[in-house]
């Protein structure tokens, strides 16, 4: 607010947060617009939008919540590797809620499109209060039992998926409501799903930057023990950070599932956590905690999303996919380096000196 | 006396973690030769090192990372990638040795690539190395899509050598049966695990490692190469991924991208099972042998249950785990709270303790009460609790159903009321269903079954080589699936089981899409 008047520098601009996650999903499209002919159309069909543009952000709106919840995690110095096993465990408990004549084998298939056992609120509310117990779970072990962030949650991570499976006995539970496809196949304009991810992001940006919250949460990130030497109650801050990225992890987990129209504990949200890590870091979030910017880990996410996109509409394989995935990454992770960043600011720099 | 035990205790608190770890091994498997006979015999306790040779493998080398402050999460892209790589050399005829020491040098180029980033662009360890395990398994695919067969006599040879131990042989001559034995991978498993001992434990290598786990800061104040250090534990943990993805591929004798699911987590488990600190600086060599040996018992204790089912491995894993860190929080928290906490500190610890553990009791007791009316345990699934007789599938009399005309012969066995189902489709619509005691016959159109072999094989792939047998013993609910599809000359038969890890997620919609037009048999109650 302060340096609101004066004009835009390179520097300024250079040292905005979200300038080079947008820098590194600027080249990307350009590299669409070059080699993808037809990348950027977008069609008209009954007066929603389709194209790739549109499935960018319709398939990275699960990483999306992801990176939200991750973000506040992350910028408390923690870490949470169980949000894709969360994710899995509410997908299994919603398909469960509204198809339990699955377990029961004899009525494998359900296909009327109106049928559920239990009514929409239900099942929703469930499966997020299951998810927000996971996240309190992890959020327990890692303020109050004192664990380290990484093994904490990488004990739900190995026994979530487990618990998934439990849950499901280990079957593929098929989703026919329609109601509840809905959450990720629906479309107002743009697809629903988007809406979901706005939604969460204002709700979160809200909480984090309306009140003290997003206060607390950077000075744990950045030394825990002088907050709590300054009367913040670190340890509630990351319990309820954890929590809300078990929220987070659960309505991505909705969102998943319903997307497949199938609660598969096996495959829902596999990897994802790695994926909302890197949307993180892209963002340009620090791992050692302290600042945080939810809209540049989304910029992250769909910069992931973006790289996913085009490649599959190259004609990559997706399992060989990967290989790419871990090459753009470590070519952003190192355009992110201090030395790099560095580079580029003297590089304004030096112009502005030469300008006048 | 008693002070004398407690100060013991306290002297060796270092040891606990690694103590706990082994007793529960001894006592795990002490408790499964009391119950089951089966594990009484030798061979099955030798086949715990055999099943988890390149498990003990990569663990020693995750060991070394881990008490260094980092974390490599490559792992399995590295097993798999070696794997795919092997394989595909050996079928262009390359000599199989010189693959072999070319997958090492591969492994360790990447543990050194990773390394370097780590050390010298400052990329956190995590990130490093996850980029590295999508690199391994993305390339494989790009090697290959399908799974490739090793079939060369070198590797053969390597994998199915059997070494009897002196010992033992004599004693089970003795009592006529045949001798026990272990594999090569093994002993190449001990030895690696022996190398590593001694590089941890008296070398100056190892010493610097753990000084550079304690705090890297005053590891480098102190004139340790820090750098060279840690670029040489990657690289030794990228030998050891490429030695455990050679272990691997004997033992499954052919390599593919999708193989060792996870593998990186059950390595970081049992090295923290093994009682070694995730922040570094702490931990010893030997305990990973016995985190390992613990995994390896409580998935054959799963196995011999058998109406457990494969996932509970990775509930029991992930509470194993919890209850180890438990014990490291406790010790570790002791320690400071001497020193730092006063007595209102601790007071009021114990309270949030208390409201934690609460909160999770009523959890628990909500999820009690809560379960059985969601209506998930129908009276029919609870009452039939015995465990069913899973007969072998009758694959000859599915064949002759195909000889007979059909495109889809189905064998259904198991499940909640312990089934024996035999269905065929014929191409003009006819479907038939045997369950033993009826038969029962229903007309679909033709088109529907021509859709069907269309979805079946082109969408779902049935001919492609992500469909395999995966048939393991079911568990209590679960059924086990023999489907035979014969379409354009190409018939194929292929055993799965629901419920497990191991099924196709192609073979499931197979499944899905056979089922609607099969006859129901309505069970009288």
């Amino acid at each position: 607010m302060m340096h609101k008047k004066t004009p835009l520098t390179w520097r300024k601009i250079t040292e905005n947060r979200l300038f080079f996650p947008l820098v590194a999903l600027f080249l990307i499209l350009l590299f669409d617009f070059i080699f993808i002919p037809g990348f950027f159309a977008i069609e008209n069909r009954d007066g929603n939008l389709y194209g790739s543009l549109i499935d960018i952000m319709r398939n990275g709106s699960t990483v999306s919540l992801l990176a939200i919840g991750m973000t506040l995690v992350i910028a408390t110095g923690g870490i949470d590797l169980s949000v894709g096993a969360v994710m899995a465990i509410s997908a299994s408990v919603a398909g469960i809620l509204m198809n339990p004549s699955a377990l029961k084998s004899e009525v494998f298939f359900v296909t009327d499109p109106t049928y559920t056992f239990q009514p929409l609120w239900i099942v929703i509310g469930v499966a997020l209060i299951v998810a927000l117990f996971c996240g309190m779970w992890n959020g327990f072990l890692v303020a109050f039992m004192k664990i380290q962030p990484m093994v904490a949650t990488l004990v739900l991570m190995i026994a979530g998926r487990g618990i998934a499976q439990l849950i499901t006995n280990g079957l593929r539970v098929q989703i026919t409501y329609k109601p509840f496809s809905y959450i990720g196949q629906g479309w107002i304009i743009l697809p629903f799903s988007l809406y979901i991810v706005v939604f969460v992001l204002i709700v979160t940006s809200l909480l984090t930057r309306k009140t003290a919250f997003g206060l607390f949460i950077e000075s744990v990130g950045i030394n825990f023990r002088s907050s709590f030497f300054s009367g913040i109650k670190e340890k509630n801050i990351k319990f309820t950070v954890y929590a809300l990225c078990g929220l987070c992890a659960g309505i991505a987990g909705l969102v998943a599932c319903s997307n497949v129209k199938t609660s598969d504990a096996n495959n829902i949200g596999l990897f994802n956590e790695l994926d909302a890590i890197l949307a993180v870091v892209i963002g340009g979030t620090s791992m050692s905690g302290g600042r945080f910017s939810l809209v540049a880990s989304i910029v992250g996410a769909l910069v992931m999303q973006a790289v996913t996109q085009s490649m599959y509409a190259l004609g990559v394989p997706p399992f060989a996919l990967q290989a790419i995935k871990a090459v753009v990454v470590i070519i952003v992770i190192m355009l992110f380096s201090e030395q790099f960043k560095g580079f580029v600011r003297n590089l304004g720099a030096k112009k502005k000196e030469v300008k006048p | 006396m008693i002070r004398r035990i407690s100060n013991f205790i306290s002297n060796n608190r270092r040891f606990i973690p690694l103590s706990a770890t082994a007793l529960l091994a001894i006592i795990a498997y002490g408790l499964g030769a009391i119950f089951f006979v089966g594990m009484r015999n030798p061979q099955v306790f030798l086949n715990l090192f055999r099943n988890s040779s390149y498990l003990l493998i990569s663990a020693v080398g995750m060991t070394l990372v881990i008490i260094s402050g980092g974390i490599d999460l490559s792992v399995s892209g590295i097993v798999v990638l070696t794997t795919v790589v092997s394989a595909a050399l050996l079928q262009n005829n390359w000599n199989p040795w010189v693959v072999i020491l070319f997958v090492l040098v591969m492994g360790m180029s990447l543990g050194a690539i990773m390394g370097s980033f780590i050390v010298y662009l400052k990329v956190q360890p995590f990130i490093a190395t996850l980029a590295g395990m999508w690199f391994g398994r993305g390339l494989s695919f790009f090697i290959s899509d399908n799974a490739i067969n090793i079939d060369d006599r070198t590797f053969k040879i390597i994998g199915q050598t059997r070494i009897l131990i002196p010992g033992l042989k004599e004693l089970a001559d003795r009592q006529g049966i045949p001798a026990p034995y272990i594999s090569i991978p093994v002993l190449v498993a001990f030895l690696v695990f022996l190398v590593a001992f001694y590089l941890a434990h008296f070398t100056r290598f190892g010493r610097t490692i753990y000084a550079i786990g304690g705090n890297q800061q005053s590891a480098r104040l102190m004139g340790l190469p820090v750098n060279r250090t840690l670029l040489q534990v990657y690289t030794f943990n990228g030998f050891c991924s490429a030695m455990a993805g050679l272990a691997f591929a004997l033992f499954v004798s052919s390599g593919h991208g999708f193989y060792a699911p996870g593998f990186e987590l059950d390595v970081i488990a049992s090295v923290v099972i093994g009682g070694t600190l995730l922040s570094g600086g702490s931990g010893y060599v030997v305990g990973t042998l016995f985190g390992v040996m613990v995994l390896a018992i409580s998935q054959a204790l799963i196995q011999f249950i058998g109406s457990l089912s494969s996932w509970w491995t990775k509930i029991v894993i992930g509470v194993l785990m919890l209850s180890f860190i438990g014990v490291q929080a406790l010790l570790a928290n002791r320690k400071v709270g001497i020193k730092a906490l006063d007595a209102q500190a601790v007071r009021q610890n114990r309270k949030k303790f208390a409201l934690g553990f609460s909160a999770v009791v009523i959890l628990v007791i909500l999820a009690i009460l809560i379960t059985p009316k969601l209506g998930l345990f129908s009276p029919s699934s609870t009452t039939e609790t015995q465990q069913c007789e899973v007969k072998p599938f009758r694959k000859d009399e599915a064949a002759s159903l195909i000889e007979g005309g059909a495109v889809i012969a189905y064998h259904r066995l198991a499940g909640p009321n312990c089934v024996d189902e035999m269905y065929a489709i014929y191409p003009d619509g006819l479907v038939l269903g045997d369950n033993g005691e009826r038969q029962l016959e229903k007309m679909v159109t033709p088109v529907d079954v021509e859709l069907l072999l269309k979805t079946i094989t082109e969408d779902y792939k049935w001919y492609g080589n992500e469909i395999r047998d995966s048939y393991h013993v079911p568990c209590r609910q679960c059924f086990a699936h023999y489907v035979i599809v014969a379409h354009d000359d190409k018939v194929k038969g292929t055993t799965a089981v629901d419920g497990g890890v191991n099924m196709p997620p192609e073979y499931g919609f197979t499944l899905s899409v056979i089922r609607p037009l099969l006859p129901e048999f309505n069970l009288s109650p």
